[in-house]
């Protein structure tokens, strides 16, 4: 849009010098496709050389030797192979930190919804003291370092299990917990941006009508938000997905989550490399999947929720 | 009108409570009570029965500062790491987001496609990505080495993630995957810009750098202090960089995150551990006020 508004002065002065303009306007292209390719190669070469990696035999990438041209590293595979992708299970149990990460990820996801929807509703529709004091609450426990809680909230647990019995390290719900309460804060800010957008009028109606303000949330907010919510669900799975300080600690054999499982393909005695780009690649698609299908709704909540926020 | 209020703030009450309680149980009480624990000496011996750890008021502050113990001088330095960190990737990654949010601004083939293909290294996650580069930065079969003595511009492989180069590798690793988030705020910035002032600066015989500095910067002002505001935050929680991409072993590079999970859940020390995260939040809050405090003096002038 703006390109077009830029041209029409350059048009008038096509009469005046006709050829400099124009060998001007294809230097500015040809400038402009350069950059945005350059662009490309930085943000993709990383990944390109995560997937040649994949497909290569251990055997190639220990012999490997930047010193030696006959044995440089290579982008194109001496022998392909599928190995790494087939026997993804088998030197560490990634299937099973999977599973894990996708019990934690979609509970997190349920859960962050249910709540934050609720809490933004009363933001968004309802005037009562305190109500500065909440959304700067919300928002101040994005100031804190995750360590900053994490010594405290351990020992919270360890003491829960001494005094009540009842365990939270290493189990779902502890994780779920934890995950869903990182995520609410951005996701009541984001949904509670959202609602504000929607029209009061379409909910005073609605109560009115004879709905109560539950029967109004159910009815007539959650439908309208629905992109709202999409992007709050997503951002949740992610995160939870992606999550790697408060796993390392909290999470043992039993639920062990893929962000800090994959960290066992290098060990002291052997790095294998072949299968951790195959599992790094494995373990990025649901995200990627999800990313591709919303990112409309993800941008614009990003957007929305990062400079009103 | 008092009777419907009333009924109201019950109501909204019982909406908010849930993530309260939650918040509450995960943020509000740790942190509080984190700062508690960072008077007590407090290790792996008095957590049997915590309430009879000895309480030393200030002693592990005194431990960090006082400039006698060894502990303390290496949590300053992971607190200067984290500046120096901050201090480059900030500004770098903000300078590579405004140029490349520029060009996205233009009319091209496949824009939207681009668009989308440059925000997989934000949505790519944490341990994909660092994992990724710590296999680019090994030394005898990385691809940074083999490019760089190809070219010719040095003759032995480096290494990279041990001793002093490790940070430039986590600092060189994290630009790239933090620019796309400033290039998406600053595209939203920029698509905000009404095309008159442009066209009005054009009347006025502006060139193109007079344009930028005159339209563009000057209106992407508040985006910018915003993505400063997060950058600042977010500066201070890094932890995943260093522990992936350094594999655990973060040696002379550590920041505050790394050194205080190294204290307190290798060597056990959560009362000392506690102390340094305390200091680290003191640390945040005062940054953000200062940043808050200019950015509102800025609206009022």
């Amino acid at each position: 849009m703006k390109a077009k508004v830029q041209q029409q002065p350059q048009l008038k002065m096509d009469n005046l010098a006709r050829k400099p303009v124009l060998t001007k306007e294809i230097t500015l292209r040809i400038l402009l496709y350069l950059g945005v390719f350059l662009v490309l190669l930085f943000v993709l070469v990383p990944y390109l050389w995560m997937v040649s990696g994949s497909f290569k035999t251990s055997l190639e990438i220990q012999a490997a030797d930047v010193t030696r041209p006959d044995l440089a590293p290579r982008w194109i595979p001496r022998t392909f192979t599928l190995e790494n992708y087939a026997k993804i299970n088998k030197t560490v149990p990634m299937l099973d930190y999977f599973r894990n990460s996708m019990i934690i990820s979609l509970g997190t996801m349920f859960f962050s919804i249910v709540i934050s929807i609720t809490a933004a509703y009363a933001l968004s529709r309802f005037n009562f003291r305190g109500k500065t004091a909440v959304t700067f609450g919300v928002a101040s426990t994005q100031l804190f370092p995750g360590i900053a809680f994490l010594i405290p909230y351990f020992i919270l647990f360890t003491l829960i299990n001494r005094y009540f019995g009842v365990q939270l390290r290493n189990t779902y719900p502890g994780m779920i917990l934890t995950y869903t309460t990182f995520a609410i804060p951005f996701s009541i800010l984001m949904l509670r941006n959202y609602l504000d957008t929607v029209p009061r009028e379409i909910d005073e109606q609605a109560q009115i009508d004879g709905c109560s303000s539950i029967g109004a949330l159910f009815r007539v907010i959650i439908p309208l938000s629905a992109p709202g919510i999409v992007a709050v669900g997503i951002y949740s799975f992610i995160m939870a997905w992606n999550e790697v300080l408060f796993a390392s600690v909290l999470t043992g054999r039993a639920t062990k989550t893929v962000a800090v499982g994959i960290l066992e393909y290098i060990t002291q005695q052997q790095a294998r490399w072949s299968q951790m780009m195959a599992a790094c690649i494995i373990i990025s698609i649901p995200v990627l999947l999800l990313f591709t299908f919303m990112q409309r709704y993800i941008v614009e909540g990003i957007v929305s929720g990062a400079t009103k926020g | 009108m008092g009777t419907s209020s009333k009924a109201k703030r019950v109501k909204a009450f019982w909406f908010i409570l849930p993530a309260a309680i939650c918040m509450l149980f995960v943020h509000f009480i740790p942190i509080l009570w984190g700062a508690y624990i960072s008077l007590l000496d407090l290790d792996v011996y008095t957590l049997a029965d915590w309430t009879s750890a000895p309480f030393v008021r200030l002693g592990n502050y005194i431990k960090l500062f006082s400039g006698k113990f060894p502990v303390g001088q290496r949590f300053l330095r992971s607190v200067y790491n984290v500046f120096i960190y901050g201090l480059v990737t900030i500004p770098v990654g903000y300078v590579i987001g405004l140029l490349v949010a520029l060009l996205l601004n233009r009319e091209f083939i496949g824009r939207t496609f681009v668009r989308g293909l440059i925000l997989l290294p934000y949505i790519t996650p944490d341990s994909v990505a660092y994992n990724v580069w710590r296999f680019i930065f090994q030394a005898r079969i990385g691809l940074v080495n083999k490019i760089l003595l190809k070219i010719g511009l040095i003759q032995e492989p480096i290494i990279w993630l041990v001793g002093k180069r490790a940070l430039s590798a986590v600092i060189i690793a994290s630009i790239w995957k933090g620019w796309p988030f400033a290039c998406l705020i600053l595209l939203a910035g920029l698509q905000g810009i009404p095309a008159e002032l442009y066209e009005a600066a054009k009347i006025d015989g502006a060139s193109a750098w007079q344009q930028f500095k005159m339209v563009t910067l000057p209106m992407l002002a508040p985006v910018s202090k915003t993505l400063l505001l997060l950058n600042v935050i977010w500066n201070f929680h890094a932890y995943n960089q260093f522990y992936i991409l350094l594999g655990g072993s973060v040696g002379e590079a550590h920041v505050p995150s790394t050194f205080i999970m190294q204290e307190a859940f290798t060597n056990l020390h959560y009362g000392l551990g506690s102390a340094m995260s305390v200091v680290l939040v003191l640390i945040v809050i005062l940054l953000i006020s200062i940043l808050l405090a200019k950015r509102r003096a800025g609206y009022e002038s």
